[in-house]
């Protein structure tokens, strides 16, 4: 029987994973599947919680519109660095530095 | 109906009195220089006479006109500013402008080619307007502001020729004491008003009058003394009488003016306008200090050799006599010398101002360095101004009061009148008649002294300056108006009796006060006793001074100096002034150092304190606000050391204190 607990064990675990992406990675693309990353550990975790929500699927439909937003925000993120990309000739953050103070 | 038509007349003949001379003054002020020849102020006292005369035709012996209009209102309290035309004001109006007119006839020859004569007319005319204005006044506000305008008008006239250091000197000190004495006035005026709440003088002052139903106070009594003290300062009373003299410095026909009818007669006419406020001690302090002034201003008067001096003296011993007659309560008698000393002494100054006219001329033309006003350079004047002779001797019998002239018939009232009063006071008064019969006596022997030196003998300048002078007679247009007041100085013009001075319609007039018993003896013995008396004193001088049969050799013994440094008064004035200046020195080094030392100190302390607590503010406070500061900045610093932008180490960072924020909320759940 796979209970609750399993189900937030994986979503920590995936949460863990795209929190090394966006920390660790030299590459703005994997920063942002590391972002998707934990976008998917939190929409995990509100269906696993959406189990004790029986009379509405509060979780579930939380999730859809997660979801989508997950895409829009995809959209847009993947626009900057391409115009980060056409700006830098770069998609390292770490080269990205003129907002600096 | 008809009388009300009457009474407005007499109201607009009044106005006209008092506005010529002020539409005169105001035209002159305007017109400058173009106004030297002096003929508007002329027809302007031409016309204030005329109208005068009516108003006294009008007036005289019948109802007491008093007319006001509501001047202005202070709270609840209004002033009213009106006109009071009884016998004494009419007296008085016709007087100034009869004594004025003269005067103005006079000058227009004798301050001829005076670079500056056209300012003359303009304050003769002011002076006499601020005379006028004074004499129908109804309230005390308006009296003493027409008081203090003769004041002002007589301290321009005396400093006439401003260029010269004297008259300036004159005409501050006659400023000076005059203000002692406005003070006085004031001070009266106050008391007054905090007692009734008026200042009118018909309600203070009439029959039915505030001042007679009040009970007796020393409040009021006080507010006689400080009238008297206005009067002392204008006047010339002791001890304030030593302006006078110097106001000398102005022009002489100016001289005669403030002498006869203007400034001093405005302190006489005073204290009779206001005389039922006094009690007995103030009529006593009164008499007392006239009669001292009257023989002290008598001593002087004997030894002084600058012509106007001598008369300016006679004048302060004259109002002496004045005084004393209102100390006697005996008012009427007080204006009545007033009026025949009015014409007499104006006649006087006259006649010594056509003296040092002539003497004057020689100066300029024989280039000689001498004073035009020494009578020891005169003598012997009788052949060269015959008229002018006459006239001084007209006046000079007058002053000495012997009989058939006006002066006789007023002195001599006085005199009886002392006399009488003394038989009701304790032994000690009797020392009033009797410095008054001496100063009489004395008053003859200086004014013989003076007619004898400047008109008998020979001319003492032919001998000093080994040459035949020659000297004219006064021109017409100043004998004119000299006959005029001599004619004012006859007796025929108050009485139809030369000896009797009850008969004198003017005192009959104006006769209002308490009367003494008549003691019989004193009216044929006093007029004995004061003519024998003043004969002798006259012939004393004509065998000394007209026959040169001079009994004293050296002219150093100390009571002739004391009289001729004229009791030492400028002396004592003098050290009262360097005293106060010496005090204010001291007062002044005192405030310098000790109290400016103290504040000074007291500063510095502040100042010292302030630079200590500035230094804890500077080196402590924001040293360790600054140190705080840096401290901050400097943590700061070091704590955004990774600052170049990595994304990912803000990431961390970000991660890591919410990790912490997250675990620190786990504690509390």
């Amino acid at each position: 029987m796979i209970g609750l607990f399993h189900l937030l064990t994986v979503s920590a675990f995936l949460f863990a994973v795209g929190i090394y992406a966006v920390l660790a990675k030299k590459n703005a693309i994997l920063m942002l599947i590391g972002i998707e990353f934990m976008i998917n550990a939190g929409v995990l975790n509100l269906v696993a919680f959406g189990r004790y929500d029986r009379a509405f699927y509060g979780g579930q439909t939380f999730a859809l519109f997660a979801i989508v937003l997950a895409a829009a925000a995809v959209a847009v993120a993947l626009a900057i660095i391409l115009n980060v990309y056409k700006h830098y000739k770069s998609i390292d953050p770490d080269d990205v530095t003129d907002l600096r103070d | 109906m008809d009388s009300l038509n009457q009474i407005a007349a007499v109201v607009w003949a009044t106005l006209v009195v008092l506005l010529a001379p002020l539409f005169a003054f105001i035209l002159s002020a305007a017109l400058g220089k173009r106004m030297r020849s002096g003929w508007l102020a002329t027809v302007a006292m031409v016309i204030s006479l005329i109208a005068a005369i009516f108003v006294f035709s009008q007036i005289w012996n019948n109802e007491p006109i008093h007319q006001q209009i509501q001047w202005f209102q202070i709270g609840n309290h209004p002033f009213a500013v009106g006109l009071i035309l009884n016998n004494l004001s009419v007296v008085l109006l016709v007087l100034v402008c009869a004594i004025a007119l003269p005067v103005f006839i006079y000058s227009r020859v004798y301050m001829k080619g005076d670079p500056g004569i056209h300012r003359y007319w303009m304050y003769l005319s002011l002076f006499c307007f601020a005379m006028l204005g004074l004499v129908v006044a109804d309230g005390l506000l308006l009296l003493y502001m027409c008081w203090e305008l003769v004041g002002f008008a007589s301290y321009l006239l005396i400093g006439f020729w401003f260029t010269k250091e004297a008259a300036i000197k004159a005409n501050k000190k006659a400023f000076l004491i005059n203000r002692i004495g406005d003070l006085g006035f004031l001070i009266g005026i106050a008391i007054l008003y905090t007692q009734f709440q008026t200042l009118d003088i018909i309600t203070l002052f009439g029959e039915q009058g505030l001042v007679k139903q009040a009970p007796p106070t020393v409040l009021l009594t006080w507010a006689g003394i400080a009238f008297f003290l206005g009067a002392m300062a204008k006047s010339a009373q002791f001890p304030f009488h030593v302006w006078l003299p110097d106001a000398m410095e102005g022009p002489t026909s100016v001289s005669s003016l403030i002498h006869a009818a203007t400034m001093v007669a405005a302190g006489v006419f005073m204290l009779v306008r206001i005389s039922p406020l006094f009690d007995a001690q103030v009529l006593f302090f009164i008499a007392g200090i006239g009669a001292f002034t009257a023989f002290m201003a008598a001593t002087i008067a004997v030894t002084q050799q600058d012509l106007k001096k001598i008369l300016a003296f006679s004048t302060i011993s004259q109002l002496g006599f004045m005084m004393v007659a209102i100390g006697l309560g005996q008012y009427g008698v007080a204006i009545f010398h007033l009026v025949t000393h009015a014409f007499f002494k104006c006649l006087l100054f006259l006649s010594a101002g056509a003296v040092i006219h002539e003497m004057s001329h020689l100066k300029v033309q024989h280039r000689l360095n001498m004073d035009p006003q020494d009578i020891r350079n005169m003598g012997g004047l009788r052949k060269f101004m015959p008229w002018t002779f006459r006239l001084t001797a007209v006046a000079a019998l007058a002053l000495a009061g012997l009989p058939l002239t006006a002066g006789y018939l007023s002195k001599d009232a006085i005199l009886i009148y002392a006399f009488e009063w003394s038989e009701w006071q304790s032994g000690v008064w009797k020392i009033i008649p009797i410095s008054l019969l001496i100063s009489s006596a004395l008053t003859a022997f200086y004014i013989a002294r003076l007619v004898f030196k400047v008109f008998f003998g020979k001319f003492r300048l032919n001998r000093t300056f080994r040459k035949q002078f020659h000297l004219h007679e006064a021109p017409k247009g100043m004998r004119y108006p000299m006959v005029f007041l001599a004619i004012g100085s006859l007796y025929f013009l108050y009485s139809y009796n030369p000896l009797v001075f009850e008969d004198a319609w003017l005192l009959r007039g104006l006769a209002t006060t308490t009367s003494l018993q008549r003691v019989n003896i004193y009216h044929t013995v006093i007029p004995a006793a004061v003519n024998g008396l003043s004969i002798i004193f006259i012939y004393v001088a004509w065998r000394w001074y007209g026959r040169r049969k001079y009994p004293i050799r050296s002219l150093s013994g100390p009571w002739y100096r004391f009289s001729e440094a004229q009791w030492y008064g400028h002396h004592v004035y003098g050290t009262i002034v360097k005293g106060t200046l010496g005090l204010a020195k001291i007062l002044y080094a005192f405030d310098r150092k000790v109290v400016d030392g103290f504040v000074n100190s007291m500063g510095g302390l502040i100042s010292a304190l302030g630079n200590i607590a500035r230094w804890l503010d500077c080196y402590i406070v924001d040293a360790l606000i600054n140190g705080l500061g840096n401290l901050s900045f400097k943590i700061g610093g070091i704590l955004r050391g990774p600052r170049k932008g990595k994304v990912q180490y803000y990431m961390l960072s970000m991660f890591l204190v919410l990790l912490v924020v997250l675990l620190i909320g786990l504690q509390f759940f």
